[in-house]
């Protein structure tokens, strides 16, 4: 936690800058940006932390930023501010992936404690995406045939149909098995299933 | 026979010569003459005749009277007698008398003197004196004898007197011939007071000429003359003039000269004597009366028929000439009204003769034009045959033709269409029957009945129903003609179908009632101002001007009228009542000289048009709070800047110094910016207090371009969040109106709020707004610039109508309300538009003099009437 930062992107200078003394005031690390532009141009990918967004801003207004990040594959969760939300806007912010969605004047704690929250489910995104980054990395180094033979066997499917389909023997399925799960560093099938999920394309993040 | 055809043409041609009046005369002088022959001749003998009668009726009176008057000179001589017997001087003599009944008497005779028994009685009465007067007893024995003249008593009385000459009881008269003599014998008894008969008195006196003149005392004896007559051997016994008519002579004798007439004396007559009283009138005393009566007769005669002739004449003569004159005329007439020709004859002449020979000449023509006549007829009847057939066949009318009996002899093909029956079906049915329903035959038959008096009444005709073989019923008008043969009757209907008239009527009926169906009023007025018609709904019209159909308008109202007809234009006028308005539309007719005067009953309307304004006014204050609204939600977003910022700024300071970690001049830092953000929260309070306060509705002299900079202000959040810098291109000098603040605010509000949701649509750098405030013409015009997508040329007249938006949730109100809220203050409001450049709006309102009130709005705030809601 200590590495992360909260980034808030306001254009009112007061409101930056009350919020900054706010959340600093919890020991957490604070940047503040007066537009999206000027966030972007400073921002890089990776930094850990979450995005405090007004949604009324001159330029790129909060949503269209928070919709670029996305587009742009940034991950940072995003907790949306507004001085006049109507639920029409909340719904439209939650669905692009919004963390949370808070009314001005807000309470200290609501704000605070929105903010750990996004930070908490920040890091064990990015942990979860290392996991998924090293099975990947373990899933190229098997040939094609011990790839087929490993989709197989996730799909839960035994040996001899697995020999019938590929038209091989047994023996050979069995050998094939050994080596993926040597490869893939699964202890067992169980493993090797669940490293399977997780390096779906479509698996959650 | 050949006298009678040479005579008649003579006559004839003579007749024709002589004129009328001449012909009358001699026929009245020819037929005067005749009757007077005639007369002279009947007439004469009938005069004989009556004359004859008159004659013998006339000598009869006269002997009657000449014995009457004998009668009565003898009745007097026995009254004489029955004197003397009876006087007082006789029974005094004979009382002391007694005579013996048997004893011979030789009667005393006084010769030279009267004895006293006898008085003078015969000298006094004018009687003829008796010869002798004896006094006998009751046996009739003389006893004494008067001797008064000379002749001797008869022998036969001389001693006694027989008894037929006596009588107790009564008076005895008896005319006797004594030998040659004839005398009266008057006899009389003599009584005593007792009653007992003493004897009698006997008068004797000689009936000789005397007597008989002295009976006819004042008789002419050359008119007529009297005698006593033997009737057994006709001779004169005694006669008034015995010189003349001697005694013995025959009555035949006298027959010559007198008419003689006889009569009996039976009362007076003896024993043996038979006398007749005869009466002699000459002949000649007849004759000449004759005459006398002949000659008057017959003057009178020949008078009267002169008389005739002359008037008899004299009217012919008139009557003829008249007749002439008239029938010179007539034939005069004739010639020239009927066209004849001159039959050739004289005017002059015998008229009735010219006439009868024009007659016949006339009736010549009148023949001969008959037979042209029939002829030409014949060919008009086959003529007219001919064009009736035609006229059957094309008539649009059904025609239909019955016999007496009501049966269809003829039947047209209109009725054929109209009954739906071909025309030998229809051949021989009763009509009524047939063709008509039961209730209509009655009225059917009346027409018929009618159509036989078609010289009284116009025309059998009427509206009935008829009856087609399918049962349907059409109303038809039936007019029926009666033609009338020698021996048959006809009867011609021409059936007329007036179904269609008949809705049209009832069309017409109902159109006539839209007038008076109209709830509103409508009135007709003539020239004069007079109401000939009016509707019921006019009522309370009629009853606000005091009037009834019939009167006059009232004066002010009749000048409309006159107004109305005199330019030709309808007029509108409104009349106010005291709980209704009337909108009163003056059509004039001119062709007729009315005005019809709609009415209508605007009550409604004018309420509601009160009620729009203040419908309007409310809805212009709404539009107002709902700008002031959106301008306010921007303002509290606004406000929750400062406001988050100090409560962040708060929070953080209370976490510093609850964890010890505050550093005091870090705090003091934040300390300084919670003030700061305080006083930009006061900041925004107060313009907005300044927009939504109260203001009265007053108008207040202002200076545009303050107004103008005023809205920016409110705007200042919006412009931020388009990212719009609002350019003002104003007027140096202050540009001063007097105008309602809050609502010329409004106006600005919407327009630049319009802009800047148009600028939306842009890409940032395109957008652009600018306000500009200019004066020009004593005008003050304020333009609202933006750089939007500009506005549809099709949509720029739209644009100010109500409830035409182009914005989600706009209700379409802004531009309507702003535009009325600018004519409200004489300005005008318009938008140019160029698509694809931005539009602009134009709003100019009247200047006012500089000088005037420079009043201040009141700005007492009164936040209550629009409160903020929490956003």
């Amino acid at each position: 936690m200590i590495d992360a930062t909260v980034f808030v992107v306001d254009d009112d200078q007061a409101m930056r800058t009350s919020l900054q003394w706010l959340i600093e005031s919890t020991g957490m690390q604070v940047q503040t940006y007066a537009s999206a532009d000027a966030f972007l141009a400073a921002h890089y990918p990776g930094r850990a932390g979450c995005l405090l967004l007004d949604v009324r801003m001159p330029g790129m207004s909060g949503l269209e930023l928070q919709a670029y990040l996305a587009r742009e594959g940034y991950r940072l969760p995003v907790i949306l501010i507004t001085g006049h939300g109507d639920v029409a806007m909340a719904v439209k912010a939650m669905k692009a992936g919004a963390m949370d969605f808070i009314e001005k004047p807000f309470h200290d704690e609501d704000l605070l404690r929105s903010i750990r929250n996004a930070l908490e489910f920040d890091q064990k995104h990015r942990a979860s995406r290392a996991a998924r980054a090293e099975i990947v990395m373990r899933l190229a180094e098997l040939t094609p045939r011990e790839h087929e033979v490993m989709a197989m066997v996730t799909d839960g499917k035994s040996n001899k149909e697995i020999a019938a389909s590929l038209n091989v023997s047994a023996k050979t399925v069995e050998a094939h098995r050994a080596r993926v799960m040597e490869k893939m560093r699964a202890e067992s099938l169980a493993e090797l299933v669940r490293m399977a999920l997780l390096a779906a394309p479509d698996a959650p993040l | 026979m050949w006298v009678r055809i040479a005579i008649k043409p003579f006559l004839f041609r003579l007749l024709r010569r002589v004129p009328m009046p001449w012909i009358a005369i001699i026929v009245g002088l020819v037929a005067g003459l005749g009757v007077w022959g005639i007369l002279d001749q009947v007439q004469s003998q009938q005069v004989d005749k009556i004359f004859g009668q008159e004659l013998q009726v006339r000598l009869d009176l006269r002997a009657r009277e000449s014995l009457i008057r004998f009668d009565r000179y003898l009745s007097n001589h026995a009254a004489t007698t029955r004197l003397l017997a009876n006087h007082r001087r006789l029974s005094e003599y004979l009382e002391p008398l007694f005579w013996s009944e048997d004893e011979a008497v030789t009667p005393v005779v006084y010769k030279d003197f009267r004895p006293n028994w006898l008085p003078d009685f015969f000298d006094r009465d004018a009687l003829t004196p008796p010869s002798q007067v004896l006094l006998t007893d009751p046996q009739g024995r003389v006893r004494e004898i008067f001797q008064a003249g000379e002749d001797p008593v008869p022998p036969e009385l001389a001693t006694q007197v027989p008894a037929s000459f006596l009588d107790s009881r009564e008076v005895r008269s008896v005319i006797e011939r004594f030998g040659e003599r004839l005398s009266l014998l008057t006899s009389d008894a003599v009584e005593d007071a007792g009653g007992y008969n003493m004897g009698y008195l006997v008068v004797l006196v000689p009936v000789n000429d005397a007597f008989l003149a002295a009976s006819q005392r004042g008789l002419d004896v050359g008119r007529a003359a009297v005698a006593l007559i033997d009737s057994d051997d006709q001779h004169i016994l005694a006669s008034i003039d015995s010189r003349t008519m001697p005694p013995g002579s025959s009555l035949a004798d006298w027959n010559a000269i007198y008419v003689i007439t006889s009569q009996s004396l039976p009362e007076y007559e003896g024993s043996d004597s038979n006398l007749l009283f005869a009466t002699f009138v000459p002949h000649a005393s007849v004759e000449k009366m004759s005459r006398h009566v002949r000659i008057f007769e017959r003057r009178q005669r020949f008078i009267a028929a002169a008389v005739f002739i002359v008037v008899f004449t004299a009217v012919i003569y008139l009557v003829s000439s008249r007749l002439n004159k008239v029938l010179k005329r007539m034939t005069r007439f004739s010639q020239r009204a009927l066209g004849i020709a001159e039959p050739g004859f004289h005017r002059d002449g015998n008229q009735l003769l010219l006439l009868e020979e024009w007659i016949q000449h006339f009736t010549q023509l009148v023949l001969t034009a008959r037979e042209e006549m029939s002829r030409k007829h014949q060919a008009e009847m086959r003529e007219s045959e001919a064009l009736k057939a035609a006229m059957m066949e094309a008539s649009l009318d059904a025609i239909v033709t019955l016999d007496h009996g009501g049966r269809v002899i003829e039947f047209n093909p209109a009725a054929e269409r109209l009954f739906g029956l071909e025309r030998q079906e229809a051949l021989g049915a009763v009509f009524a029957e047939h063709f008509l329903p039961d209730v209509t035959r009655a009225a059917f038959k009346r027409l018929l009945d009618r159509s036989q008096h078609l010289h009284r009444e116009p025309l059998g005709r009427g509206e009935l129903l008829a009856l087609r073989p399918d049962g349907s019923e059409i109303p038809v008008e039936i007019s029926i003609v009666l033609i009338e043969l020698e021996d048959e009757r006809f009867y011609t209907l021409y059936i007329h179908n007036i179904s269609s008239r008949k809705r049209a009527e009832q069309e017409i009926k109902n159109l006539a009632r839209f007038a008076s169906e109209s709830p509103n009023p409508i009135l007709r007025v003539t020239a004069e101002g007079l109401i000939v018609y009016a509707n019921n709904a006019s009522r309370p019209l009629l009853l606000a001007w005091e009037a009834e159909a019939g009167d006059r308008l009232p004066e002010d109202w009749r000048s409309e009228v006159a107004r109305a007809l005199e330019t030709g234009q309808p007029l509108e006028q409104e009349l106010d009542l005291p709980d209704q308005v009337y909108s009163l539309l003056f059509a004039p007719i001119r062709d007729l000289g009315y005005v019809n005067i709609y009415a209508r009953d605007i009550t409604a309307v004018r309420r509601a048009e009160q009620e729009s304004r203040q419908h309007q006014a409310e809805l212009v204050h709404v539009c107002r709070l709902s700008t002031m609204g959106e301008v306010a939600t921007g303002m509290a977003h606004e406000l929750n800047q400062p406001l988050s910022a100090i409560v962040n700024y708060a929070n953080g300071c209370s976490r510093r110094l609850q964890s010890g970690l505050g550093q005091t001049d870090e705090l003091i830092g934040a300390m300084r910016q919670i003030a700061a953000q305080a006083q930009r929260a006061g900041e925004i309070i107060r313009r907005l207090r300044a927009l939504v306060g109260k203001q009265p509705p007053l108008r207040a002299q202002t200076d545009l371009n303050h107004l103008v900079r005023e809205v920016c202000s409110f705007l200042e959040f919006e412009t931020n969040r388009v990212g719009v810098q609002i350019e003002l291109a104003l007027a140096p000098e202050d540009i001063p109106v007097r105008v309602d603040l809050v609502q010329i605010e409004q106006v600005l509000l919407n327009l630049a709020g319009n802009a800047l949701d148009a600028l939306e649509e842009r890409p940032e750098d395109q957008r652009h707004l600018c306000i500009r405030t200019t004066t020009d013409n004593g005008e003050a015009r304020v333009v609202v610039e933006d750089s939007g997508p500009g506005i549809a040329s099709e949509r720029i007249l739209s644009l100010f109508d109500a409830f035409v938006t182009t914005k989600e949730g706009g209700m379409g109100m802004g531009l309507a309300i702003s535009q009325t809220i600018i004519e409200n203050h004489e300005g005008r409001i318009w938008a140019e538009s160029v698509l694809g450049q931005g539009s602009s709006f134009h709003v100019t309102l009247p200047l006012s003099a500089p000088n005037e009130e420079v009043g201040e709005p009141d700005e007492t705030p009164d936040a209550s009437c629009c409160p903020l809601t929490d956003h």
